[in-house]
C-alpha cells in the first residue's frame, strides 16, 4: 500500500466514522439509559433518509436544511412509539423489548416499502462529487460536512446531558431509576424523551446518508447492526467514547475492507470479540451514562 | 397434593401425548405434499427452537449466533454427501452435528465468560464471521455459489426424520432439565455468582448448554439442507433464522418442555397464514402479532395454557385484566 | 406434568383443525397456469416487479389474441405468483406450493441468479419444466438438471461488449479494474470479462470482490485509483453500481471508461445520478434499437417497446428485464402450440429443442439449457439525456463516446 493509498485510506475512514457516530450514539443512548437494544434504530435511519428525500424531490430543500426538520419529526415519531408501546414493557427481561423493537422494524420497513416503493432513491445535489483535494488525497464536501454535522450533533448531545435539567434527569435516570423517582422525576417522561432524542439522531444520520449512499427501504438493518458493535466497542458510559468507538470501527472496517473486502466483517467482529473477552466493559466504558 | 389425583392427571396428560403423536404419525396421509412441507418446516423450526431454549431458556444465555451452527450442519451435510466418498445422509447430518457440537465448545469457552448483551453480540458477530468464511472458502464451500444436495423428493421421509428428531428433543430436554445438570443450569440462570458459591463449575456446564443447542441446530440445518437441495451461505447463515428461534421459544415459553414445540407450531402458522391472505403487507402483520405477543402473553403460551387449565379446573376465575399484568408489571410512567 | 394435556389439546387442534394454507380452486380445464416466485418486497423488488408485469404483459397480449392454441383447443393463459421477499427459503417454500398446491401447468424462474438456483432442483425434484429469465449463473446449469432453461445469455458474456466498444474505439487501452459483488450472478460476470480481457492480451490490474449489501466502497476504490486502469467495471446490482459512481466521483477515480453489467439500463440509475451517469456503460439483455425480427406477436422490440408503454405508462424506457421475463412466456407459446399437449415431461423436450427467433433475439437452448445463442448489448448514457444502443456495432444507434471526461473537467448544468 502506497502512502498516498494509506493517506486516502485513512481519510475515508476518518469521513465514515462521523455518521457511524451519529447512528451509534442516539442507539447507545437508548441502551445506556433504556436497557432497551433498539432494533428499530435502522428504520428511524430510513425514515429520515426518505424525509430529506422528498422534502427535496417535491419542494426543493436543500438537504443540509432538511436535517433539523427532519430530526423534529423524527423526534415526535420517537416520542409516540416510545410512550404507546415500547414504555408499555420498558423494564420487561431483554429479549422482549429486544424482540419488540424487531417488530417494530419490520413493520416500519415495510410500510415504508409499501407507500414509497422500493425504488433506490438518493438525493443529488449541485455540489455532489465535487471536493478538495488535500496533495494525493481527496476530501468530498458533502462527507465533510456530514462529518463536521455529525461531530456537532454528538457535542450538542453531550453539552444537553452534562449542562441541562432534562438531561441530567436522563442521566439520573439512567444511574439508579428508583433513585432518580424520588428525587421527583418522571421517569415515563424522561425514558420518552431519550427514546425520542435517539430517533432524532437516527433521522439526522439517515439525512445525512440520504446524500452519501444510494437507499432503499431495506438499508437500515446493517446500521442497527453497526450501532450495536460501536456502542458495545465504545462502552455505554460517555458520549464522547461512542465517537472513539465508531472511529475505531471505521478503521478496522476500511482497511480491511481495503485488503479483503470479502472478509471485512469477519475480521470486525473477530476484534469485537476478542476485545469483548479481554475488557466486557469495551474500551473506555463505565456502565452507564454517568 | 394427594397422590391418587396426581397420577389421574398423569394419566390424562401421557394419553394425549399419546394422541398427539399418533396425530402427527397420520398428517401425510391427510395432508397434501404442500401442507406437508409446513409441518416439516414447523417441526424443523421446533428442533431449533428446542435447541435454542437449552441456552437462551433455561441457562439464560442470549445466544444470537445460533445460525451459525445451523449453516455448519447443513454444509457438512451437503459437503459430505457430495464428495468422493458419498457418505450417507444420516451419517452425514450426525458428522454435522458432531463439528457443531465442537465449534460451539471452541467458541463457546471465551465468549461465554460475556453475559447479557455482549454475549448476544458477541454470538451474533460469530455467526456474521461463519457465513464470510463460507462466503469467500471458495475451495471447499464453492463460496457463494453454493452447493447442490442429491435430489430427493418424498415429503414423508423429511417429515417423518423431522418429527423423529423433535420427540428425541422433547424426551432429551425433559430428561436433562430433570437432572442435576439442568438445576444447575436453572441456578445459573437465576444467579450466577451464587451458583459459583454453591459449588457449580459454571463454565462446563455453559458450554455443555452451547454444545447441545448446536447440535440442534446443526441437524435441523442438515436436514433442511437436504430438503432444499442449493445450499448458499447466504441462505444458512442468515440472522432470520436466530430470530425465528427465539421468536418460537418465546411465543411458546422459554424454559419450558413443550414451549418451543407450541411456539414453532403457532409462529409458522401464523406467518405462513399471514402470508398466503397478505402479499404484500405481510411483514407489517407479522410485526403486529410479534409486537401483541411481547405486549401481552411474554411468558408465552404454555403459561396461558396452565392459567387457562386453572380457569378450566374452577381453581382460579377468569379476568380479562389478567391479560394486561404484563403491562402492569413492567411499564414505567 | 399438568400442562402437558392442554398443550397437548392445543397443538391437536393447531394440527387438524387449521390448515395451514387454504387450499386454491383448481384451475378452470381451459386455462394453462405458470406459476413463479417473485421478489415484490426485499432487495430485489424493483427488479421482481419488472419480472412480474413482463410475465403479466406477454400473457395479457396471448389472451387478447385468442389464447394458445394446443392440439386443436384454445387455452387461456394465466399467471399465478408470490412474492418471495428477495428471499431463497421462501423461493423453495413457494415452489413447492406452485407446483403442489396450486397445481401450476408450468413454472416461470424468480427474479436474480440466487433463487433460481434455489428454484432449479425442485423443477427436478417434480419433472416440470422452468423457463427463467432473470437467472444468468451458469453454475445453475452445470449440475445436470434437465428441466431448466434459461432464455438469457450466460452471466460470463455481459461485460465483454464493453471491451470491445473500447478496444474499437482505442486499441491502446491496456488496464482493466474489476469490481465484483460476491454473489453467483455477478462473480460469473467478474470472471467472465477478466478472462476475456486476458485474452486480448490486456492486463487486468484489479479484481476484488466485496460482500453483498455493501454500502461502502471507497477503500476499493483507493486502491483502483493508484492502479490508474483504462476501463474501471463494475459487476454488480443497481444499488452497487450507484455506489461505484457515486464513490467514484467523491474519489476523483477518472478512467477513460466505466461500465457495469446491472444498473445502467435501469430508469432508476438516471434518475439518481443525473448527469453524473453521463458516458457510462451498460450491459444490457436487450434494448429497444435492437433490429430483430421475430416469429411472435410483437415481432421486432421497438414493436414490443410500443405496446408495452401503451399499456403500462408508468415507464419511461423499458428495462430489459420486462422484455427477457415476456420471452419466457413466448417460449412456453411455441413449445406448447408445437408439442400439442401439456404433458410436462414432452412439454420439456419440445423446449429443448426450440429454435426460433423472437422480438427479443434468437431462442435456443445448448444441451445445459443455457441460450448462448444470443448477444449481449451495449448501451450508453450521453450527456443529452438518453440512452444509445452503441453494441453490436451494426445496430448501433449511435457511436459511443469515449473517452470519458475526468469527473472535474465536466461543465456543470
Amino acid at each position: 500500500m502506497s502512502s498516498a493509498e494509506f493517506a486516502q485510506i485513512a481519510v475515508n475512514a476518518i469521513l465514515l466514522s462521523g455518521i457511524l457516530a451519529l447512528v451509534a450514539l442516539g442507539f447507545s443512548l437508548v441502551w445506556g439509559i433504556m436497557n432497551i437494544v433498539n432494533l428499530a434504530h435502522g428504520a428511524f435511519v430510513v425514515l429520515g433518509a426518505y424525509f430529506t428525500f422528498y422534502l427535496n424531490e417535491l419542494a426543493g430543500v436543500d438537504p443540509f436544511v432538511s436535517i433539523p426538520l427532519s430530526m423534529v419529526t423524527l423526534f415526535i415519531i420517537g416520542f409516540i412509539v416510545q410512550r404507546v408501546l415500547i414504555n408499555q414493557v420498558v423494564r420487561a427481561p431483554l429479549l422482549a423489548t429486544f424482540l419488540l423493537t424487531f417488530g417494530l422494524e419490520i413493520l416500519i420497513v415495510n410500510l415504508v416499502n409499501y407507500f414509497f416503493k422500493a425504488d433506490l432513491r438518493s438525493v443529488t445535489t449541485r455540489y455532489s462529487g465535487t471536493g478538495w483535494t488535500v496533495g494525493v488525497v481527496r476530501v468530498p464536501y458533502i462527507r465533510l460536512a456530514a462529518l463536521g454535522i455529525a461531530l456537532v450533533l454528538v457535542a450538542l448531545t453531550a453539552w444537553f446531558l452534562r449542562a441541562t435539567r432534562q438531561g441530567r434527569a436522563i442521566r439520573a435516570t439512567g444511574m439508579d431509576i428508583d433513585a432518580a423517582r424520588l428525587t421527583g422525576v418522571k421517569v415515563g417522561t424522561i425514558y420518552s424523551l431519550t427514546y425520542a432524542i435517539g430517533a432524532a439522531l437516527a433521522g439526522a444520520a439517515g439525512s445525512l446518508l440520504s446524500m452519501i449512499v444510494p437507499f432503499d427501504p431495506n438499508i437500515g438493518g446493517p446500521y442497527t447492526q453497526r450501532a450495536f458493535v460501536i456502542s458495545v466497542l465504545g462502552g455505554l458510559g460517555e458520549v464522547a467514547n461512542v465517537v472513539l468507538g465508531a472511529l475505531l470501527y471505521a478503521f478496522v472496517d476500511v482497511f480491511v475492507g481495503a485488503r479483503l473486502p470479502e472478509l471485512s466483517q469477519a475480521f470486525t467482529f473477530a476484534a469485537l470479540v476478542i476485545l469483548l473477552v479481554l475488557r466486557p466493559e469495551g474500551i473506555a466504558g463505565k456502565k452507564f451514562y454517568a | 397434593m394427594p397422590e391418587r389425583k396426581l397420577s389421574r392427571r398423569q394419566v390424562i396428560a401421557a394419553a394425549s401425548i399419546l394422541v398427539l403423536l399418533v396425530a402427527l404419525l397420520f398428517v401425510p396421509k391427510f395432508r397434501s405434499e404442500y401442507e406437508l412441507l409446513n409441518y416439516t418446516r414447523f417441526l424443523i423450526l421446533a428442533l431449533m427452537a428446542q435447541g435454542w431454549n437449552l441456552i437462551g431458556g433455561y441457562t439464560g444465555y442470549a445466544a444470537f449466533g445460533n445460525v451459525a451452527f445451523f449453516g455448519i450442519g447443513a454444509y457438512t451435510t451437503g459437503l459430505l454427501m457430495i464428495s468422493k466418498w458419498a457418505v450417507p445422509f444420516f451419517p452425514a447430518m450426525f458428522c454435522g452435528a458432531i463439528l457443531a457440537a465442537l465449534v460451539a465448545v471452541v467458541i463457546g469457552l471465551p465468549v461465554l465468560r460475556l453475559k447479557g448483551h455482549y454475549f448476544a453480540i458477541a454470538t451474533l458477530g460469530v455467526a456474521e464471521a461463519t457465513r464470510e468464511i463460507a462466503d469467500t472458502w471458495d475451495s471447499v464451500t464453492q463460496g457463494s455459489t453454493g452447493i447442490d444436495l442429491p435430489v430427493r423428493s418424498e415429503g414423508e421421509f423429511f417429515y417423518y426424520s423431522a418429527l423423529a428428531l423433535v420427540v428425541l428433543g422433547v424426551i432429551a430436554t425433559a430428561l436433562l432439565v430433570r437432572s442435576k445438570l439442568g438445576y444447575a443450569w436453572v441456578a445459573i440462570r437465576e444467579d450466577q455468582d451464587a451458583a459459583r458459591m454453591l459449588g457449580i463449575n459454571t463454565t462446563p456446564l455453559k458450554v455443555l448448554a452451547f454444545a447441545l443447542s448446536a447440535v440442534f441446530a446443526a441437524l435441523a440445518g442438515g436436514l433442511t439442507a437436504y430438503q432444499n437441495i442449493h445450499v448458499t451461505p447466504g441462505d444458512f447463515f442468515k440472522l432470520e433464522y436466530t430470530l425465528q428461534m427465539i421468536i418460537a421459544t418465546i411465543i411458546g415459553g422459554t424454559g419450558t418442555i413443550f414451549g418451543p414445540v407450541l411456539g414453532a407450531g403457532v409462529y409458522q402458522l401464523l406467518s405462513t397464514y399471514v402470508w398466503t391472505k397478505f402479499i404484500e403487507l405481510h411483514p407489517t402483520v407479522l410485526g403486529l402479532i410479534i409486537i401483541f405477543f411481547i405486549i401481552f402473553a411474554p411468558r408465552g403460551l404454555m403459561s396461558l395454557v396452565s392459567e387457562g387449565l386453572k380457569v378450566v379446573r374452577g381453581q382460579k376465575r377468569f379476568r380479562w385484566q389478567g391479560l394486561l399484568a404484563n403491562v402492569r408489571a413492567h411499564r414505567v410512567t | 406434568m399438568k400442562q402437558f394435556a392442554g398443550c397437548a389439546a392445543l397443538a391437536i387442534v393447531a394440527a387438524f383443525a387449521v390448515p395451514l394454507a387454504n387450499p386454491l380452486p383448481a384451475s378452470a380445464a381451459d386455462t394453462i397456469v405458470l406459476g413463479a416466485a417473485i421478489s415484490i418486497t426485499g432487495k430485489t423488488a424493483k427488479e421482481g416487479e419488472y419480472t412480474r408485469d413482463g410475465y403479466q404483459f406477454a400473457i395479457d397480449t396471448l389472451n387478447q389474441n385468442g389464447g394458445i392454441k394446443v392440439g386443436g383447443k384454445s387455452y387461456q393463459l394465466q399467471l399465478k405468483y408470490y412474492d418471495d421477499e428477495t428471499k431463497s427459503e421462501r423461493t423453495a417454500q413457494l415452489f413447492e406450493k406452485l407446483v403442489n398446491e396450486d397445481k401450476v401447468n408450468f413454472l416461470l424462474g424468480p427474479y436474480a441468479s440466487a433463487p433460481t438456483g434455489t428454484a432449479a432442483p425442485i423443477a427436478e425434484k417434480y419433472k416440470i419444466p422452468m423457463v427463467e429469465a432473470n437467472g444468468s449463473a451458469e453454475s445453475i446449469f452445470t449440475k445436470g438438471y434437465k428441466y431448466s432453461f434459461m432464455v438469457l445469455s450466460p452471466a460470463k458474456l455481459y461485460l465483454r461488449g464493453i471491451i470491445d466498444v473500447v478496444r474499437k474505439k482505442d486499441p491502446s487501452a491496456k488496464t482493466v479494474a474489476i469490481l465484483g459483488e460476491n454473489e453467483p450472478f455477478s462473480k460469473e460476470v467478474a470472471q467472465g470479462v477478466a478472462e476475456y480481457a486476458k485474452q486480448l492480451g490486456m492486463n487486468v490490474v484489479y479484481h476484488e470482490l466485496y460482500p453483498s449489501n455493501t454500502q461502502d466502497v471507497s477503500s476499493l476504490l483507493t486502491n483502483v485509483k493508484a492502479k490508474n486502469p483504462d476501463i474501471v467495471l463494475g459487476a454488480g446490482h443497481l444499488q452497487d453500481s450507484l455506489l461505484i459512481v457515486k464513490q467514484a466521483k467523491d474519489l476523483g477515480v477518472s478512467p477513460r471508461a466505466m461500465g457495469f453489467s446491472v444498473g445502467p439500463s435501469s430508469p432508476e440509475f438516471r434518475a439518481n445520478l443525473k448527469q453524473d451517469a453521463d458516458y457510462l456503460f451498460g450491459a444490457t439483455q436487450w434494448t429497444s434499437a435492437l433490429k430483430y425480427v421475430g416469429e411472435d406477436v410483437w415481432k421486432t422490440p421497438e414493436a414490443y417497446a410500443k405496446a408495452f408503454k401503451a399499456k403500462y405508462p408508468k415507464y419511461g424506457v423499458i428495462p430489459y428485464q420486462v422484455a427477457e421475463s415476456s420471452a419466457a412466456v413466448i417460449v412456453y407459446q411455441k413449445a406448447l402450440e408445437k408439442a400439442g399437449t401439456l404433458d410436462p415431461k414432452k412439454v420439456r423436450d419440445v423446449i429443448a429443442a426450440l429454435d426460433f427467433t423472437s422480438f427479443y433475439g434468437q431462442i435456443k437452448f445448448d444441451s445445459r439449457g443455457v441460450n448462448i445463442y444470443k448477444p449481449m448489448a451495449v448501451e450508453q448514457l450521453q450527456p443529452d439525456g438518453n440512452k444509445y444502443t452503441v453494441y453490436p456495432t451494426e445496430v448501433a444507434e449511435k457511436e459511443a463516446l469515449y473517452p470519458m471526461p475526468p469527473w472535474n473537467r465536466r461543465a456543470s448544468r
